[in-house]
């Protein structure tokens, strides 16, 4: 094993908030109805983990009406990208190095 | 957190992050139904203007398309996330609309409308159109549709008014309505194999 394993950043590595934002990562925006459809997750822990997203700067949240039906859109940020990019380097690194053991 | 992590579960999180990504990026919307209708409105506009009023029927036929067209997509996109590919499709089929419209309406107005020039205009267009959507989806069958149209616009060059109306008819309904109907059964197929309902197969995801 390397002498200093990578830190997973605790925010992403939560399995819904990692769900979500691999799938925004994947889309421009997405609405919150879709994302609950494409998880499977309560209304309440999706809009939970969503916030949570959002506090930590990894989402940006928009509300807005269309056919006077509110919608309510979700973007991941840059800074969710790069979040994203690195939790995903820190995995590989860990399972080269369990797979070096 | 990190040291304790047993080797699966490192690798069912890559495997989460991959499986989302993919299902984020899949492509969700719906044009089958805008083939037939838009296939339908060309028929209508045909017939309607076979009666003698070719001057109002194509301008009132088409934007009625296009405003259906319109409505439709903005009541249905509110449901599905907006995708790269998915703008660039839709950017594609809107700009040759408008090229399309302000060049037929034109020649229409000016006087110098001519039966051949409108079907090879409307063939070669329709034509770049499908082939653009095609290589961008990797569609071969809508490729299919563009050289139905390329070959369209090249028999009305060289053929009879006759055999250029016919070429058209013919046209349309292969590359409107025959492949419409069929997008819209791929499309419905894909919909089941995907599972779109609300406590779909994605379950692992949800429980943070």
């Amino acid at each position: 094993m390397p002498d200093e394993l990578p830190e997973l950043n605790p925010v992403i590595h939560g399995k819904l908030r990692l769900a979500l934002l691999s799938l925004l990562a994947g889309v421009e925006e997405a609405e919150f109805t879709w994302l609950r459809n494409r998880t499977g997750a309560t209304d309440g822990n999706l809009g939970a983990q969503l916030a949570k997203l959002e506090e930590a700067g990894y989402v940006v949240v928009e509300k807005k009406f269309v056919l006077r039906k509110p919608q309510t859109l979700y973007r991941m940020t840059e800074a969710g990208r790069a979040a994203l990019t690195e939790y995903v380097r820190a995995l590989k690194q860990l399972l080269g190095g369990a797979i070096e053991v | 957190m990190t040291e304790k992590m047993p080797e699966q579960e490192l690798k069912d999180r890559l495997n989460l992050i991959e499986t989302m990504i993919a299902e984020g990026r899949r492509k969700t919307e719906s044009w089958g139904w805008t083939f037939v209708l838009w296939g339908v409105a060309y028929y209508v506009a045909i017939a309607w203007s076979s009666c003698g009023h070719a001057r109002l029927a194509w301008p009132v036929t088409m934007i009625a398309a296009s405003v259906l067209t319109g409505v439709v997509v903005s009541v249905r996109s509110g449901r599905q996330p907006e995708t790269t590919m998915g703008r660039a499709i839709g950017s594609l089929w809107g700009a040759m609309g408008i090229s399309i419209f302000l060049l037929l309406m034109s020649l229409a107005w000016s006087g110098h409308y001519e039966s051949h020039t409108f079907v090879a205009i409307i063939g070669a267009m329709l034509g770049m159109t499908n082939a653009a959507s095609s290589m961008i989806l990797k569609w071969k069958m809508q490729f299919g549709c563009a050289l139905v149209w390329w070959a369209a616009a090249v028999a009305a060059c060289f053929g009879t008014e006759s055999q250029s109306s016919i070429a058209f008819l013919a046209a349309i309904f292969v590359c409107q309505i025959v492949f419409g109907i069929y997008g819209m059964v791929v499309e419905s197929h894909k919909r089941s194999r995907q599972g779109d309902n609300p406590r779909g197969s994605n379950q692992g995801a949800a429980h943070a």
